[in-house]
């Protein structure tokens, strides 16, 4: 065999590997963003885990590629976020320090409040773990089902997840913008 | 269902989770309990605002010609030894173990320096046939499709930290057909695309820094490629057209670039 026969051998196993897993490059580059916080480590994260889906690929069964190739990314990106964030102690977060009021006052108050900006920052101040679960499902559009693959938790614990983060998200938002308008 | 379960599920209830039978009894819930409406409602906004607000972060194109270039690196044949030496070579202690390394060494230095240097401009001819052979397969011939210079070159900027000329052959039979990023040797180059009859042309360009490059690199078969080096730019074409009619082509881009030092 020629040395340019088999490169060019080499070159047609590829497309298989990439038409499974290029089509969720977006997808994976922007949970490792939203999770990492900037450009070069989410960069560095989604490389590293297509590298290691490749050495992988053999184990892949087919079936949900986006999941399992998620599944990996979100590992790549804890392992390191412990590296990077090893030294800082999260926020301690009060749950219910907005509950008081009713639910009227709290639609009333996210309303006046909603905007892109109290967005960024209520989201920026979630914990990871509730960050992830709302940019899996509300952006990326994965269904609980593939969450629960991707994270490894059972089904029920995507549900309760998600609506605690929701809830968070709504009580940051309220409460970021208040902060605001008081100074 | 009672009011709390009810209230349990209007998030998954939103998302289309509930298998039917929870749904019917949740909309039967909610019909006569107007705090469910309001949560929905409001579960419903926050969402809206989520998706609707939320900036959604895409790759850059650089980051996808580097994890291609990863992958095609990756995929490439590696040596694998269940022990880095010979077995023999264990027994030997460590003092005979560094004799005979450092024996090793002596020998072939001298020598793996000729290798080295001659193996350069050929593996980076083979990676070029690589790319080359790779931009004809699914759809990665062209990231910019377009006959106009004017719009391939623009189109490099802010993609790469050099501008290549581009010129088009299209009067002598080599039209530009558009241009894409592309890596070689380790670094982002502009690939320039041109078409003979059903045959394509991939024309590389990068600064010069490293090494320079002179005539016929490479040879084999159905591919060619020529390489040569002119006002600090390396350029490498490769394609499966004859030798002839690739020596043709290069030296109307030889020809029709101008050299940009003259005049400074």
């Amino acid at each position: 065999m020629t040395e340019q026969h088999r490169h060019a051998g080499e070159n047609l196993s590829q497309p298989n590997f990439e038409q499974v897993f290029l089509p969720h490059l977006d997808a994976a580059y922007n949970l490792a963003r939203w999770l990492l916080r900037n450009d070069q480590d989410a960069e560095d994260a989604v490389q590293e885990a297509y590298m290691r889906a490749y050495k992988a690929f053999a184990r892949f069964r087919g079936g949900d590629g986006k999941a399992w190739f998620m599944t990996i990314l979100r590992n790549v990106c804890y392992t390191m976020i412990k590296k990077l964030r090893s030294h800082e102690t999260p926020e301690p977060f009060d749950e219910e320090i907005h509950q008081v009021v009713g639910e009227s006052e709290m639609q009333e108050a996210f309303r006046q409040k909603a905007n892109a900006e109290s967005l960024q920052v209520a989201l920026q101040k979630l914990p990871d773990e509730f960050r992830e679960i709302i940019v899996l499902h509300d952006l990326e559009g994965l269904a609980y089902k593939e969450i629960a693959t991707v994270v490894g938790i059972p089904i029920g614990t995507v549900m309760s997840r998600l609506a605690r983060a929701r809830g968070r998200l709504r009580n940051e938002i309220i409460a970021s913008t208040a902060k605001e308008s008081l100074s | 269902m009672n009011h709390d379960e009810a209230k349990q599920l209007l998030g998954p209830y939103r998302d289309g989770e509930l298998d039917l039978a929870t749904c019917l009894k949740l909309e039967e819930h909610m019909a006569g309990c107007p705090a469910c409406q309001q949560a929905l409602e409001g579960e419903q906004e926050l969402v809206d605002l989520i998706q609707s607000e939320t900036p959604h972060f895409k790759a850059s194109p650089f980051l996808k010609t580097r994890i291609r270039a990863a992958l095609r690196e990756e995929a490439k044949p590696k040596w694998k030894w269940t022990y880095p030496f010979p077995l023999a070579f264990y027994e030997l202690g460590v003092f005979g173990s560094i004799a005979v390394i450092a024996l090793f060494a002596a020998l072939i230095t001298p020598v793996a320096f000729n290798l080295f240097s001659v193996s350069a401009s050929s593996s980076l001819a083979q990676e070029a046939v690589a790319n080359h052979v790779r931009s004809l397969q699914v759809n990665h011939l062209m990231d910019v499709a377009s006959t106009d210079q004017h719009t391939v070159k623009p189109w490099f900027a802010g993609r790469l930290d050099y501008s290549p000329q581009v010129v088009d052959l299209g009067p002598s039979g080599y039209p530009l057909i558009g241009g894409r990023l592309d890596v070689l040797d380790h670094r982002n180059v502009a690939a320039i695309i041109y078409q003979r009859r059903k045959h394509y042309i991939n024309l590389f360009i990068w600064p010069s820094d490293a090494m320079s490059l002179h005539g016929r690199l490479y040879d084999q078969n159905d591919y060619h490629v020529l390489g040569w080096t002119k006002s600090g730019m390396n350029y490498l074409a490769v394609s499966e057209l004859g030798e002839k009619e690739l020596r043709e082509f290069v030296e109307m881009i030889q020809n029709q670039t101008i050299d940009s030092r003259v005049g400074e």
